[in-house]
């Protein structure tokens, strides 16, 4: 049911996979399917380009997101998402996560600018390695869904990170107020 | 009055661009290839937004109105675009100003402002479509007919504010072609003209709106990567606060008139004005109770009352920066667009800002009404501009209420449009028949808090044991940056009707009824109006099909292909007679016949847009081709953690038999 991002774009599904190229591509298609091309079409194609185009776009959305990507390669191996079901995160993760909500309550509570544009760039850098651990895991997990599923806590932490990094942005947008 | 004029046998419909703003307006063309403004009978572009209704009904826009508005300040109407869908208890309607607001007698009339103007009582729309009439008739002037407009709206302007310039659009006779931001309208002109590459920064502070946009121009193509702003904020402000001075001066400040208000406020407005080239200004001002005094005003003093002002910009600049992802310096250009930016305070204040210095090479006045007229051109396909892409945003986040009053967000700002989303959600009482759900639009936490958008109520559920029926709504928001949703029952297939009620702005039956009252005689005018718009649409289709025929008939069939020659060679009869009915069941069948090879040669489309040249590529991506049903974007409902999907809805309609 769910559409495959990799599919829409056309692109070989990898999780390194090449964003420019990838934003090559939507742009390719929003120039085929944009509605401004189909103005003065009859309704039907009308409607049919516009449901495409958002296909398109949410495609490349979702594969800028290094969380929805991981996502779109793990139900491509048919491993059924559902946050309640997966493995619980290790007590080390959320030991980590706590310190770092700390962290960021006292930069907040400080305004501490220089603070949080370290814990920013800290958070930065543990995503890209994070990612460059999983690109190579799901290359070797060709689709299958056994070994796709033993990724399931590093994908989990990701989420951990992308939940941090909202909170992060709301305190990057109190203190710029 | 109020028709469509569609077939005009001598000029054949050409489209205009329209910068509809606070306090100018403007029309532009393509003619010859290159944008133009529209200008009336005396040379000029600029139209105010100023409307005057006279005790006989009768309505002048412009110049002329704005002469009305000293001696008749409660019946000219200024700077309406600033109520455009807005609830009759927005806080603009306390502001200083000399509007007489009707106050609402029922929660209905409560979703819209209401003017009390010589007796009548008027909403924002009815006045901004006076004043779009009045630009059309500029526009019939010189090209004798009119074929469809873009009208640009602040980037920053919610789904509401959107709607009721479309309301307004349609009310002024308008075909609506397509809402667009008014920066990307001032990129579109600007990069086209200029042709520029780079990232560019577009900062718009307009009489009554500020908008500021970060967007990518690459050959031809304008994406806008981020966008932010605030629907009420610009040169009125400016002139509110200088105003509030002027009325101390005037030993007037407690309760002033309307008159002495307006005095106030254009007095502050020259002196604004004046102070961009001068450092000091002194103004003669009548005293309440007799005489006179001399107000004198500097530069700085008037740069410490707009400080506040102008540092709002700033809140909204810095995060359209983090939006997209960028430092200030990443860009190759600063673009300053509306007229409160020749304030000097204001180009100082973006120069620091932004670390550079704005680039000057452009109009800040005309630059958005030729950036719709292009838009226009492209979209009537009379523009040879064929690489041209708009790919803009939705400026504010859409959510929908969960338990605790929780705005969940469905679609973040600043996603790329058009753009969907889709969420399940499951009945939580027994034989549960009906759904509701309120869908909001902003960035704040709590529903509470972010601007109510409507109420969707879904009806007609089958019956089910609590947690069975699931509904998949289907949230769709197209390129005018509008909001539509749709919703079925997932075990059934059943497509649920969905009533909409609008928290702000007017209903589909009262815009009908208002163009109704626009039409001399009721209903025969209202019958031609249906069967010559029925008949456009039919023409449409017919040159489409027959396009179609031409180019792609190796995807039909033979018994495809006579089945839609046959559909063709009915609607052409259809047109010919005389009847609405007849035109839209044969529109409707045509429709049909081609449903299924639009999808091919949309695939097909997609293929040689992809590929190119490689043709093996394009066999690959046809055989992707997949049923229509199936193309709606996805968002799967991820609930928060430890939420259970059935806590997720805002409450039964209480139809449970
Ligand atoms: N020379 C000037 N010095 C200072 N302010 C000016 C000058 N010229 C125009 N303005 C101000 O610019 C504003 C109007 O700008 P503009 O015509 O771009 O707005 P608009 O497009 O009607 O509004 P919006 O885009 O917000 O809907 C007014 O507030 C006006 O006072
Ligand atoms: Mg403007």
């Amino acid at each position: 049911m769910t559409h495959d991002p990799f599919t829409v774009l056309g692109l070989e599904p990898r999780f390194d996979v090449d964003l420019a190229a990838a934003e090559v591509r939507h742009r390719e298609l929003s120039r085929a399917l944009h509605p401004d091309r189909y103005q003065g079409k009859p309704a039907a194609e009308r409607r049919m380009a516009l449901e495409r185009a958002i296909e398109v776009n949410a495609a490349w959305r979702a594969l800028r997101d290094p969380v929805t990507r991981a996502e779109a390669l793990l139900a491509a191996g048919g491993v059924e998402l559902d946050e309640r079901a997966e493995p619980k995160a290790s007590p080390a993760l959320l030991m980590e996560m706590m310190e770092l909500q700390e962290e960021l309550a006292e930069v907040r509570g400080k305004r501490d600018a220089a603070g949080l544009r370290r814990l920013g760039e800290a958070l930065r850098t543990r995503e890209r390695e994070l990612c460059a651990r999983l690109a190579p895991a799901f290359a070797a997990a060709r689709g299958d869904a056994a070994r796709l599923r033993a990724l399931l806590p590093a994908v989990g932490e990701l989420r951990y990170l992308r939940r941090f990094f909202e909170a992060y942005a709301a305190a990057e947008e109190e203190l710029a107020a | 009055m109020g028709l469509l004029e569609i077939f005009d046998p001598v000029a054949a419909p050409r489209p205009i661009g329209i910068d509809l703003g606070t306090t100018n307006s403007l029309v532009a063309r393509v003619r010859d290839g290159a944008p133009v403004a529209i200008r009336d009978c005396d040379g000029e572009a600029l139209v105010p937004s100023a409307v005057y209704y006279d005790e006989r009904g009768q309505v002048i826009v412009g110049r002329e109105a704005l002469r009305m508005a000293q001696a008749h300040p409660r019946e000219t109407i200024v700077s309406v675009k600033r109520l455009m869908g807005r609830g009759a208890s927005d806080p603009e309607t306390a502001r200083l100003g000399t509007i007489d607001f009707a106050a609402p007698t029922s929660p209905d009339e409560a979703r819209t402002v209401r003017l009390r103007v010589q007796g009548r009582i008027l909403t924002p729309v009815e006045v901004s479509a006076d004043i779009l009439r009045r630009l059309r008739e500029l526009a019939e002037d010189e090209m004798r007919s009119v074929g469809g407009a873009v009208i640009t709206v602040p980037a920053y302007f919610d789904d509401a504010q959107r709607q009721a310039t479309k309301d307004a659009g349609r009310l002024a006779g308008l075909e609506v072609l397509r809402l667009l931001n008014e920066p990307t309208a001032a990129a579109l002109a600007y990069g086209l003209d200029q042709k520029k590459n780079g990232l560019f920064a577009v900062y718009d502070l307009g009489g009554g709106t500020f908008d500021i946009t970060i967007l990518l121009l690459d050959d031809g193509v304008f994406q806008v990567r981020s966008t932010g702003g605030d629907s009420a904020l610009g040169g009125d402000d400016m002139d509110r606060a200088l105003g509030q001075v002027l009325l101390e001066h005037m030993g007037a400040a407690d309760d002033p008139g309307p008159e002495v208000v307006r005095l106030a406020l254009d007095a502050a407005r020259r002196a604004k004005h004046a102070l961009t080239d001068r450092e000091e200004v002194a103004l003669e001002l009548p005293r309440v109770g007799g005489g006179s005094t001399t107000a004198t005003v500097t530069r700085a003093e008037l740069e410490r009352l707009v400080a506040p002002i102008v540092e709002r910009t700033g809140v909204a600049c810095r995060r359209a920066l983090r939006d997209a992802g960028i430092e200030a310096s990443a860009l190759d250009g600063v673009l300053l667009v509306g007229g409160a930016t020749r304030v000097p305070f204001v180009r100082r204040y973006v120069r620091d800002l932004f670390g550079r210095e704005p680039l000057a090479d452009i109009d800040p006045d005309q630059v958005v009404a030729l950036g719709a007229a292009i838009q226009a051109d492209l979209l009537a396909g009379t523009g040879s501009t064929g690489e041209v892409l708009l790919l803009d945003v939705l400026p504010l986040s859409l959510g929908i209420e969960t338990m605790g009053g929780v705005a969940e967000k469905i679609l973040p700002r600043n996603t790329t449009i058009p753009a969907g989303a889709r969420q399940v959600f499951t009945t939580y009482a027994d034989q549960q028949t009906g759904f509701e759900l309120h869908v909001v639009q902003g960035e704040r936490e709590l529903a509470a808090d972010c601007r109510s958008l409507a109420r969707f109520t879904l009806r007609g559920i089958p019956p089910m044991p609590a947690g069975m029926a699931r509904l998949e709504i289907t949230f769709h928001v197209d390129a005018d940056g509008l909001l539509t949703v749709k919703a079925r029952e997932v075990t059934t297939g059943i497509e649920q009707e969905v009533l909409v009620k609008p928290s702000y702005g007017l209903s589909d039956e009262e815009v009908e009824r208002m163009l109704l009252d626009a039409i001399d005689h009721g209903e025969e005018d209202f019958e031609r109006r249906k069967l010559a718009e029925r008949r456009v649409e039919a023409e449409r289709m017919l040159i489409a099909t027959r396009g179609a025929l031409a180019a792609d008939a190796d995807l039909l069939d033979a018994s495809e292909q006579k089945a839609v020659e046959g559909a063709l060679a009915e609607l052409t009869v259809a047109v010919a007679a005389g009847s609405a009915t007849l035109v839209q069941a044969k529109i409707d069948a045509l429709d049909d016949a081609t449903k299924e090879w639009a999808g091919r040669r949309m695939d097909r489309a997609i293929a040689r847009a992809i590929a190119g040249k490689q043709l093996d590529e394009v066999d690959a991506t046809v055989a992707h081709a997949r049923g229509v049903d199936e193309q709606v974007a996805e968002h799967q409902a991820r609930l928060p953690p430890g939420a259970s999907p059935s806590q997720t809805g805002t409450g039964p309609t209480g139809e449970g038999s």
